[in-house]
């Protein structure tokens, strides 16, 4: 019976969230009702509650989380300082007067940018209304121009320093804390958001070979469906007075984390303030544009940890009425094995991944199905990183991908919906061949934290 | 960028007329908004303050630390009303992107008086003790070198129930008021 009520609640707040309600309140409020009709019933144990103070005082005091906001608040300041918009400007001026040269610097600045944000809409938008008239007007074909941009904009989602990686890599350690305690396992080991970085480095990598190779392939193939688009060519120094300073910003956060010299906050910390100093030299840092950047990473931060709250009931109720152990034991009776087991963790997560963005999912699945993965003795950086890599594609596939949707909203009407649809295929498949290369061979993800002694 | 993820698409129920206890609450949390916002810079220069100290100098400073997460706290914890005031908790929007003005006010009003208001009395009723506890204790970081306001930063606590609370109902009777003009037309 708590079972059941367990099961019914998730398919509830799956309906409930289609209503158009924000997300956090429906998480934690559907799961406050059905809390309440359980404690009626005699299923459920008011005392499960009790604790959600002391989870919402561990979120406050989470050192890790505060690079949440350094990195909305650096991927802020790129953007309203127009530092993206002139990297894309000067990115197209150096590449775009080849075939196909336009959608490299699409791909080239989504990878860069992609660093500093984390949620799908934002990088899907921006490269939207930047990106998209530009490529139209150069003669791109519909279906390339929207599929590049999609699949460009959700590259956010796993290439290091995304906030998305943040929070996954936070519940993560959690995850595999309980596992090993699940194991009995005394000298515990931990792993770091840090690590979740490094492991994301080397896939996120070749995801953009991967889309540049198809982007060039197609213009060798197709040269009208990629042209060479008639930008002015910018001087090769003018280029890299541009270029240099975000790209030297963002290398330094990535590079500070992956030698291990500081914490994901710390450079988060340096990247936010080096992005100040950027949009300072370019005289775009005024009390005014101060306190708009300043109020966007308020409400961006805000929406993320309200949702970690929202979560935080949701999964204290879940567990009270006995989830976590129904799903453990749906695992053992599944039979197969760990692969089966982590095929249907895959399969359920890519399809929540239609109606819910990466934080939620990561807020509210990871933490039931996690443990129990990890105890079958999945490496957790190796599953963080499928986690991750199976969510962007889940993202971009048709017909509810997330980041169609978003760029339905930006693109104009001479662009259909099916141009868009059929565009963003030949990148999911890129990307599901990604996700099968990296569960057939798993050095991919963990071959550069073994180099780095991780 | 961000910002446009959460659709911006509300100005139906802000260009309606200032109800009173509706409007008075609002202007609380854009007052709120204006000094909240500042936690946020601060908190980028005081991060970035502590790792030239800790590089360029070898030194820590557990105070610096603290005060980091402190104000990471107060900006999120104060910042969940804040940003309900703006629309800016991300829906799936699927649908909601096309409903009406009184759709939306339905969706607005029903999920605050089901979701939010219950969720509040939760986490408000919830921490009291744990947070009376702290003030009777006058509870200090365990830290040598931390600062001594625990209980303050516990405080955050119900704060954010109270003003969440508000917030909510500020526009259920906003969404009220939209469900009894259009009713009247």
């Amino acid at each position: 019976m708590e079972g059941q009520l367990a099961l019914a609640m998730f398919a509830m707040v799956c309906l409930a969230l289609l209503v158009g309600f924000p997300v956090a309140l429906t998480l934690g409020g559907t799961a406050l009702g059905f809390a309440s009709l359980g404690i009626l019933l005699g299923h459920f144990d008011p005392d499960y509650l009790t604790a959600l103070t002391a989870r919402i005082f561990g979120t406050m005091g989470n050192e890790t989380l505060v690079a949440v906001p350094l990195f909305i608040m650096m991927g802020v300041i790129l953007e309203r300082a127009k530092i993206a918009e002139d990297l894309l400007t000067h990115m197209a001026g150096l590449f775009g007067a080849r075939p196909g040269g336009l959608g490299v610097a699409v791909v080239v600045v989504g990878a860069l940018l992609a660093a500093s944000t984390g949620i799908v809409g934002a990088t899907v938008i921006t490269m939207g209304v930047l990106a998209l008239p530009t490529m139209l007007r150069a003669g791109y074909h519909p279906q390339l121009a929207t599929g590049t941009i999609c699949a460009t904009g959700t590259l956010g989602q796993i290439i290091p320093p995304s906030i998305a990686l943040v929070l996954l890599g936070d519940i993560m350690s959690a995850a595999y804390q309980q596992a090993q305690l699940r194991m009995n396992i005394i000298n515990t080991q931990t792993v770091s958001v840090g690590d979740l970085f490094i492991g994301a480095m080397v896939p996120g990598f070749l995801l953009v070979v991967f889309y540049l190779a198809y982007l060039l392939i197609r213009a060798a193939l197709q040269p009208a469906h990629a042209p060479a688009a008639a930008v002015g060519r910018t001087e090769f120094g003018a280029a890299m007075t541009a270029v240099l300073p975000p790209v030297g910003l963002i290398a330094l956060v990535l590079g500070s984390i992956l030698l291990g010299a500081a914490t994901p906050t710390e450079a988060a910390g340096v990247g936010a303030v080096g992005a100040m100093a950027l949009a300072l030299t370019r005289g775009a840092l005024t009390p005014a544009s101060l306190r708009d950047i300043s109020r966007s990473t308020l409400y961006t931060t805000s929406m993320v940890f309200l949702i970690l709250i929202g979560a935080a009931v949701f999964s204290l109720v879940f567990r009270g009425f006995g989830g976590d152990l129904l799903i453990e034991s749906f695992f053992e009776e599944l039979g197969g094995g760990p692969h089966t087991a982590l095929l249907v963790v895959m399969l359920v997560m890519f399809l929540l991944g239609f109606i819910l963005d990466f934080i939620e999912i990561t807020f509210v699945v990871v933490p039931v199905v996690g443990p129990i993965l990890l105890a079958m003795g999945f490496d957790p950086i190796w599953l963080g990183v499928m986690i991750a890599v199976n969510l962007q594609t889940s993202f971009l596939t048709p017909p509810f991908g997330f980041a169609l949707f978003y760029l339905r909203g930006v693109a104009p009407d001479t662009v259909s919906t099916r141009d868009i649809y059929a565009g963003v295929l030949p990148f999911v498949v890129m990307q599901l061949l990604l996700l099968l290369v990296m569960w057939w061979w798993p050095n991919l993800v963990l071959w550069l934290p073994g180099v780095l002694g991780r | 960028m961000i910002t446009l993820h959460a659709t911006d698409k509300n100005h139906g129920i802000r260009i309606m007329s200032r109800t009173a206890p509706s409007g008075k609450i609002d202007g609380l949390m854009t007052r709120l908004e204006g000094v909240t916002l500042w936690c946020v810079p601060v908190m980028a220069l005081l991060v970035f303050c502590i790792v030239l100290l800790r590089y360029g100098f070898n030194t820590g400073a557990i105070a610096a630390q603290e005060s980091v997460q402190y104000l990471h706290a107060t900006v999120f914890m104060l910042g969940a009303a804040i940003a309900l005031r703006a629309d800016q908790h991300v829906r799936v929007d699927i649908f909601y992107r096309n409903f009406s003005s009184r759709q939306r006010a339905w969706v607005n009003t029903l999920g605050h008086i089901v979701f939010t208001l219950p969720l509040c009395t939760l986490i408000g009723w919830g921490s009291l003790g744990y947070v009376v506890d702290s003030w009777s204790a006058q509870e200090a970081s365990p830290e040598p070198g931390g600062l001594p306001l625990i209980f303050v930063l516990k405080t955050l606590i119900p704060a954010m129930a109270i003003l969440l609370g508000l917030q909510a109902t500020s526009q259920v009777i906003r969404g009220i008021r939209i469900l009894q003009q259009q009713d009247s037309v």
